[in-house]
C-alpha cells in the first residue's frame, strides 16, 4: 500500500515509517504540519494515511482539520487518526460523513504491530478502526441507550466489537465463539435495534456507528 | 401618592424623624457651641483660656465623628431602601506565635490584651475612613441638619408665639404651626441623598480594600499553585518515571537473554510493552487533569461539548459563536463547569442538564450558566467544591451565584468580567 505519515515528533514519525516499511508497505510522503498534511493528501491520494491530531503551526487540532478538509474534497479517502487521547467529539466528526474508511486509535496501538497494520489495511479497504474507549462511550451515550437496554450482555459485547470495525470472524476470535454463533447474535441484535442487516461487513459497521452517533 | 387617611400619621412620623436627624446632625455643632461658651465664661482676663475649648473641640470632634456617621447610616438604612457600605477597616486576627508573643498584624506584644489594644488603636488611627467621617460631620449640619431643624424650630416658635398675649405674635405662632405641619413629612428626607453621596467609601478606601483583597487572593493562588505543582511532580515521580525505569530494566534483561533464553526474552519484551502502555495511560490521565486536550486544541465551547459527551446524562450545551478568551480564564471556567456537571451526576441525581456559555451583554465578559433538574439543596461549604470554584474565579474577579432550593432546580451562574478576559 502507498501510505502517508503525518506526525510532528520526529522520533515517532521515524519509528512509524520503519514499522510500516518492515511490514512491506511503502511510505510515499511524510508531513509534520497541518498544511503539509493537506498538501500530501491532495498530491498523493494515498491508499491510507496515518495522521496525528495535534500538530504545528498552532498546536491545535491541525491534523484533524486537514483530514476533514481532505475527505470533504475526496470522499472516502482512507485515513487513520492516531492520537495521545481519544475524544468522542472528534470521533463523531470523523464519522459524520458516513462514508467509511476512517480509523481513530490511541498511539499505543502501534505497540502491537500486527493489530496496527491490520487496522491500517481495514481502513484502506474502506472499513473502520475505532478505539474501544470511544465505542464504549458511544455505547454508554444517552440517546439510544433506552433501546440498548433490550440487548443481552453477549449481544452488547458483539455490538461493541463490531462497532470497532471487526469482522464476524475477528469478533468470534475475541469472544471465543464460532463465526456462525456471532452471525446469529448479530441477526437478533439488528432485529432488536431496527438496523437492516447487510452481508457487507463495512456497511454493517457504518450502520451501527450511525445508530450510536445521533 | 399618599392616601388621605395616613396623612396625620405621615406628619407624626416625619416630625419624629426630623427631630432624630436634627439631634444627630447637631451633636457636634452643639459641642462646639458648648466649647465656645466655656471659653467665654473662663476667658475673662486669662490669656490661656482658649486651650481648653480648642482641645475639647479637637478631641471631641474626632471621637464623635464615627458614632455620628454610624447613627446617620443606621437611620438612613432603617427608613429608606438605600444601602450604604461603611468601608471601615476590619481588624485582622491576633495569633500567638511559637515564641509566646502575640502578633496582631503590625507588631509583637507580650500579652494578648496589649496586642488587641495596640491593634485597635492602629486600625482606628490609620483608617482612611476617618477623613471621610470628619468631612461628613462638617457637611451634615449645614445641609440635612438645617432642613431637619425646621419643623422642631417652627413648633418651638409656635409654642412661644401662642403663649404671648399680643395678636401679631399669635398670628406668627399659628403660621409656624401650619408651616411645621406642612414641612414635617418631607423635612427628614434630605438626609438620604446627603448620606448616600458623602458616606460612601471614598476612592482611597475602595483602593485600600481592593489591595487587601488582591493580597489575600494572591496568597491563595500561590498556595494552590504550589500544591498543584507538587501533586504533578509526585504523580510523575511515582508513576510514569518509575515505570520507565522498570521498562529499561526489562529491556536490558531481555537483551542479555536474547541468545541464551529467547522464550524468556520474548516474555520480558511483552511485559515491557504492557508497562509502556500503562505508563502512557497514566500520563494521559495526568495531562487531562492539567489541561484537557480539547480545551487546548479547540477552546472552551468545544471542550465543554466534549465534556458533555462523556457525562452519562442528557446534557444540552449552547454557546455563542466565536467565544474565545484568555487560556487561563477558559481553563478556570472549564473546570468550573466540570465541577458542576460532576455535582449534577453525583449529588443532585439529575437527569437533564443545560449549559449555556454566552458573552455578557453588559461588559463583553463571559457568563456560564449550568442548570440541572436534580433535587437541589446545593450550597458552598468551606473546603467544598463550590467554594473552590469561587476561589478559582475570584482570581479573575469572577463571581458565582448559586440558586438551589430544596427539590431543585439548581441554577449556577458564573460570570467573568472582560478586563480579565
Amino acid at each position: 500500500m502507498r501510505i502517508v505519515v503525518a506526525e510532528d515528533l520526529y522520533l515517532l514519525r521515524d519509528g512509524m515509517v520503519r514499522l510500516i516499511e518492515a511490514c512491506g508497505h511503502q511510505v510515499v510522503a511524510t508531513a509534520a504540519t497541518g498544511p503539509e498534511t493537506l498538501d500530501a493528501l491532495r498530491t498523493w491520494r494515498p491508499d491510507v494515511s496515518v495522521i496525528d491530531v495535534r500538530m504545528p503551526p498552532d498546536q491545535s487540532d491541525e491534523g484533524l482539520r486537514a483530514t476533514l478538509a481532505a475527505r470533504a474534497e475526496i470522499p472516502g479517502l482512507p485515513v487513520l487518526i492516531l492520537s495521545q487521547h481519544v475524544e468522542q467529539l472528534y470521533a463523531r466528526e470523523l464519522l459524520a460523513d458516513g462514508s467509511g474508511g476512517v480509523g481513530y486509535l490511541l498511539k499505543e496501538s502501534v505497540f502491537d504491530a500486527d493489530q496496527f497494520i491490520g487496522a491500517l489495511e481495514r481502513v484502506a479497504a474502506g472499513g473502520t478502526a475505532m478505539d474501544p474507549a470511544v465505542i464504549a462511550k458511544l455505547l454508554a451515550g444517552s440517546a439510544p441507550a433506552r433501546r440498548l437496554d433490550r440487548l443481552t450482555e453477549r449481544e452488547y459485547a458483539v455490538l461493541g466489537l463490531m462497532a470497532e470495525g471487526l469482522s464476524n470472524r475477528a469478533v468470534g476470535r475475541r469472544l471465543f465463539l464460532s463465526e456462525s454463533a456471532v452471525s446469529k447474535y448479530t441477526t437478533s441484535m439488528f432485529g432488536k435495534l431496527g438496523i437492516t442487516d447487510d452481508e457487507d461487513g463495512n456497511r454493517r459497521v457504518l450502520a451501527v456507528l450511525a445508530y450510536l452517533n445521533p | 401618592m399618599r392616601q388621605r387617611g395616613s396623612w396625620p400619621a405621615g406628619v407624626g412620623v416625619g416630625f419624629v424623624r426630623a427631630c432624630a436627624v436634627a439631634v444627630v446632625s447637631m451633636l457636634i455643632p452643639a459641642l462646639w457651641a458648648a466649647a465656645v461658651a466655656l471659653g467665654i465664661r473662663w476667658g475673662a482676663g486669662n490669656p490661656w483660656s482658649w486651650t481648653a475649648p480648642v482641645l475639647l473641640v479637637g478631641v471631641g470632634t474626632f471621637a464623635l465623628s464615627r458614632p455620628v456617621c454610624r447613627m446617620t447610616r443606621f437611620l438612613v438604612t432603617r427608613w429608606t431602601t438605600a444601602v450604604i457600605p461603611s468601608g471601615y477597616r476590619q481588624a485582622g486576627p491576633v495569633t500567638r506565635m511559637s515564641t509566646g508573643y502575640w502578633w496582631n498584624g503590625f507588631g509583637y506584644e507580650r500579652t494578648r490584651r496589649d496586642a488587641l489594644m495596640d491593634q485597635m488603636w492602629r486600625v482606628r488611627w490609620n483608617d482612611p475612613a476617618n477623613w471621610r467621617d470628619l468631612r461628613f460631620t462638617g457637611i451634615l449640619p449645614l445641609t440635612a441638619g438645617v432642613v431637619a431643624c425646621l419643623p422642631p424650630a417652627w413648633v418651638a416658635a409656635a409654642v412661644v408665639g401662642l403663649g404671648r398675649p399680643d395678636t401679631s405674635a399669635r398670628v406668627l405662632g399659628a403660621l409656624g404651626l401650619v408651616l411645621a405641619v406642612a414641612v414635617a413629612p418631607l423635612a427628614w428626607r434630605a438626609v438620604e441623598p446627603v448620606a448616600v453621596r458623602f458616606l460612601r467609601p471614598s476612592p482611597a478606601m475602595a483602593l485600600a480594600d481592593r489591595v487587601e483583597e488582591l493580597t489575600a487572593q494572591r496568597a491563595d493562588t500561590t498556595v494552590a499553585q504550589a500544591a498543584e505543582i507538587r501533586r504533578i511532580e509526585r504523580d510523575l515521580h511515582d508513576g510514569a518515571q518509575a515505570r520507565l525505569v522498570a521498562l529499561g530494566l526489562s529491556l536490558a534483561t531481555a537483551q542479555k537473554l536474547m541468545e541464551s533464553d529467547p522464550d524468556r526474552a520474548r516474555a520480558l519484551m511483552r511485559d515491557a510493552q504492557a508497562g509502556a502502555a500503562s505508563s502512557l495511560a497514566e500520563l494521559r490521565e495526568l495531562t487531562r487533569g492539567i489541561s484537557p486536550p480539547v480545551l487546548s486544541e479547540r477552546g472552551l465551547a468545544d471542550a465543554v461539548r466534549a465534556l458533555a459527551l462523556d457525562i452519562p446524562l442528557d446534557v444540552d450545551v449552547s454557546a455563542d459563536a466565536g467565544l474565545r478568551l484568555d487560556p487561563p480564564v477558559e481553563s478556570a471556567v472549564y473546570f468550573g463547569v466540570a465541577e458542576l456537571l460532576t455535582n449534577a451526576v453525583k449529588h443532585a441525581r439529575a437527569s437533564r442538564v443545560r449549559v449555556r456559555l454566552a458573552r455578557d451583554a453588559a461588559d463583553a465578559g463571559l457568563v456560564a450558566e449550568v442548570e440541572d433538574d436534580g433535587r437541589g439543596g446545593a450550597e458552598a461549604r468551606d473546603g467544598g467544591g463550590l467554594a473552590g470554584l469561587r476561589r478559582r474565579l475570584a482570581v479573575f474577579d469572577g463571581t458565582v451565584e448559586i440558586s438551589s432550593p430544596p427539590g431543585g432546580p439548581t441554577r449556577v451562574r458564573m460570570s467573568v468580567p472582560c478586563e480579565s478576559s
